[in-house]
């Protein structure tokens, strides 16, 4: 079947493009997922080797053998060079493809079910609402679930975020872009308003987790963390690319989806479960990393046209090259430091998006 | 800078005939005007005045005076209390966090805080050889050399700190990310969390924590001892400068600024800075208000508190575009005394609040710059 691009769905306005966008074809999705899973294993294999302590690509390879278990290559020389791997470089590089996958992946989800090219939880304010859920725990010493605690409540605080914009920004079963940004600054007003009073209220040390929060940073991974986050990313995702095919009915517009037998109305809330589920795995311990969600669905819309199937998983493959790519940048570009990657994504991610409303205010003539 | 009338001696300056006659010329002479700026050539770290307390010639009144002091102590060379202390492991101590961690191995140890106080205190355990990297905030000629861990102002990275393969880590909850610190509990070195809040009257505990962890609790001892057999000398003496009626004190209040966006903290209880104000003998506004902590503080507070002299870090009153800087940002500052004298004392930032083997070098700093400004004067200038 044909899929037309999310902005159609509003059918009240007719579609700009002068053709339906061409069915997915089948040579180019198998090239971008082998491109896609090739630079990820690659940047993986760099990611892995660069950093502050200095291991050679063999010794890297020799250490991750160990580590699993084999007697393969040569030993790390630096007598801390297998705990750098093990403990610092595995975890995060491990982490960054599995946030990258996931915020792309809910932002890609996002656009579906809204049926917005602008939706993505850091733009609408998720990313916000599970930033400030996280942050209470911290404030508030609250740690009923262990470790589990901040994710968890990032969890809620995302969901509770999702169906607010949900809620708020629909009006006669539509989602109106501007209504939609606009919901989304107002929410993250209120969450940025929420994260200051708990900077105010907090000690030294919470502060900074705060500061962390907004900036975003994948330093500090740990395993514990990644076995967290993991299950909750695989969950999401699955999730998501069972739903792609009722993504695509539903981008036919919410009448003709009905009556293909598409349930809309428990399909929007098991996406926002999703979204929230997803965003909530990428903020418990990394912060607000924006755009992601925004840049990747995009991106790979142009290679590969509209069709969820392929869209929802080449997102999560892309998210999790670009993030990983973004996060080499950010420990090894300034010796030492390690910046923080929401502004790394931001600074890129930014421009991407005042691109993208220029560009769709001159095909469709604005979303007014 | 100022013609206040003071109850002075000619200072100690290069002759050592002046030394010999400097008390009796205290007795001789008083109300003559004040030294010109030039009166004394002083260059860099070894111009601080180093006369004695009982010594110094103190104001009449700490209040008659106008403009801005920086305060510096006199740089000392690290004197261990043991030359070649035998640190008995493994030790096993309960951190300030209450985690039992083990320590078998001190034989490349880092030490690392907001203030460099940690590692200053290894270093006069006699344990200085054995460290192997740093703080931003370490900056004493003895460890100067050794590579950093800490990037971008007070945060750790973990791989720095692996690559220098240290086999224990002391530190506290004042440098981040705290995962940092886990991880390398994750890599299997020992992490020993001492207690951040500093004072006066803890800086024994903490240099005791310290050995402790080090396997040398004898040396630490000592150490505890010396410092606060020191620090004990420069408040007595101290008391002798400040006033002895409470209502004649002078009323400090320690302000936290960091560049020109308006961050403005009052330090107050439990600060650390309530200690420091109150062991110069001075009266700690923010404590007197029941201020908790390090908390922003709004203009009307700053009226309300009424401070005669606000003490502040050297680094943070340059960021704020140094005095002038603040008292524009701040105008409210104008409405009380400090502010109208100008009277900012302004420490370096890593010595003022740290609390470690030189917390009495540090008392004694701020007594002469609070008491007898002019003999360090000329350390506005710059």
């Amino acid at each position: 079947m044909t899929a037309t691009a999310p902005r159609a769905t509003r059918a009240a306005l007719p579609d700009a493009d002068p053709s339906p966008l061409p069915p997915t074809v089948p040579a180019r999705v198998a090239w971008l997922f082998g491109g896609l899973t090739a630079a990820l294993l690659g940047l993986a294999v760099v990611a892995a080797g660069s950093g502050h302590l200095h291991v050679p690509p063999a010794e890297v390879l020799g250490g991750l053998a160990r580590g699993l278990g084999l007697e393969l290559g040569p030993e790390p020389s630096h007598p801390n060079g297998y705990a750098a791997l093990w403990t610092i470089r595995f975890p995060r590089v491990l982490m960054a493809m599995l946030v990258g996958a996931a915020l792309a992946a809910a932002g890609a989800l996002m656009q579906g079910v809204f049926g917005n090219p602008l939706a993505e939880p850091g733009v609408v304010g998720v990313s916000s609402g599970a930033a400030v859920a996280a942050s209470a725990t911290i404030v508030l010493g609250v740690s009923v679930a262990g470790p589990w605690t901040t994710a968890g409540a990032a969890f809620l605080g995302g969901l509770v975020a999702t169906f607010a914009v949900y809620a708020l920004a629909r009006s006669g079963g539509r989602t109106e872009v501007v209504t939609l940004v606009l919901t989304g600054v107002a929410i993250n007003a209120v969450c940025g308003a929420v994260l200051a009073l708990f900077t105010f209220l907090g000690d030294t040390q919470e502060r900074e987790q705060i500061v962390f929060w907004q900036l975003g940073s994948l330093n500090g991974t740990r395993w514990a963390y990644v076995a967290i986050v993991a299950p909750l990313v695989v969950v999401g995702l699955v999730a998501a690319g069972a739903m792609a095919r009722r993504l695509d009915l539903l981008a036919l517009g919410e009448r003709s989806a009905r009556h293909l037998g598409v349930d809309v109305e428990r399909l929007r809330v098991v996406a926002v479960v999703v979204v929230a589920l997803l965003t909530a795995a990428a903020v418990a311990f990394c912060g607000i990393i924006s755009f992601v969600g925004l840049v990747v669905p995009h991106l790979v819309r142009m290679a590969v046209g509209p069709g969820h199937r392929v869209l929802v998983p080449a997102s999560a493959l892309g998210g999790a090259v670009l993030l990983l790519a973004a996060d080499l940048v950010a420990r090894t570009a300034v010796p030492y430091a390690d910046l923080p990657i929401g502004m790394l994504t931001a600074l890129v991610g930014g421009p991407f998006f005042l691109w993208l409303v220029r560009r769709t205010r001159r095909q469709a003539g604005g979303w007014a | 800078m100022s013609s206040r009338p003071v109850r002075r001696a000619r200072r100690a300056l290069d002759a050592p005939l002046a030394l010999l006659v400097a008390p009796l010329v205290a007795l001789v002479l008083t109300g003559c005007t004040a030294l010109g700026p030039g009166g004394v050539v002083e260059q860099g770290a070894a111009a601080v005045d180093t006369t004695p307390l009982s010594e110094l010639d103190v104001l009449d009144d700490p209040r008659e005076w106008t403009g801005e002091t920086v305060a510096r102590t006199a740089e000392t060379p690290v004197a261990p209390v043991a030359d070649d202390p035998q640190p008995r492991l493994p030790v096993t101590v309960t951190d300030a966090q209450g985690t039992e961690v083990t320590v078998t191995d001190t034989s490349r140890i880092l030490a690392l805080d907001l203030y460099g106080t940690l590692s200053r205190t290894v270093f006069e355990l006699g344990l200085g050889d054995r460290v192997v990297g740093r703080d931003t905030s370490s900056t004493f000629p003895e460890i100067a050399d050794l590579p950093l861990v800490t990037a971008n102002g007070h945060e750790l990275t973990g791989e720095a700190i692996l690559e220098l393969a240290p086999t224990v880590i002391l530190t506290d909850t004042t440098l981040g990310p705290w995962d940092v610190l886990m991880q390398m509990r994750d890599a299997g070195i020992p992490v020993v969390v001492l207690d951040p809040h500093r004072s006066v009257e803890t800086s024994g505990d903490l240099v005791r924590s310290v050995a402790e962890a080090l396997g040398v609790p004898e040396d630490g001892a000592e150490l505890a001892e010396r410092t606060q057999a020191e620090v004990d000398d420069v408040v007595a003496q101290v008391a002798e400068l400040a006033p002895r009626e409470k209502a004649d004190r002078l009323r400090v209040a320690f302000l936290y600024v960091r560049g020109q966006a308006g961050v403005y903290y009052l330090f107050g209880e439990g600060s650390g800075a309530d200690s420091l104000v109150e062991s110069v003998g001075a009266v700690d506004v923010a404590s007197e208000i029941g201020w908790q902590g390090m908390r922003p503080v709004n203009d009307e507070g700053i009226v309300a508190a009424q401070p005669d002299v606000l003490l502040m870090m050297s680094k943070g009153l340059e960021s704020a575009g140094g005095v002038d800087g603040l008292l524009e940002r701040l105008p409210a500052l104008a409405q009380t005394p400090a502010g109208e004298n100008r009277r900012i004392v302004a420490m370096d930032d890593s010595q003022i609040l740290a609390f470690g083997p030189e917390t009495a070098a540090v008392l004694d700093a701020l007594a002469r710059a609070l008491y007898a400004p002019e003999s360090v004067a000329s350390g506005a200038e710059r």
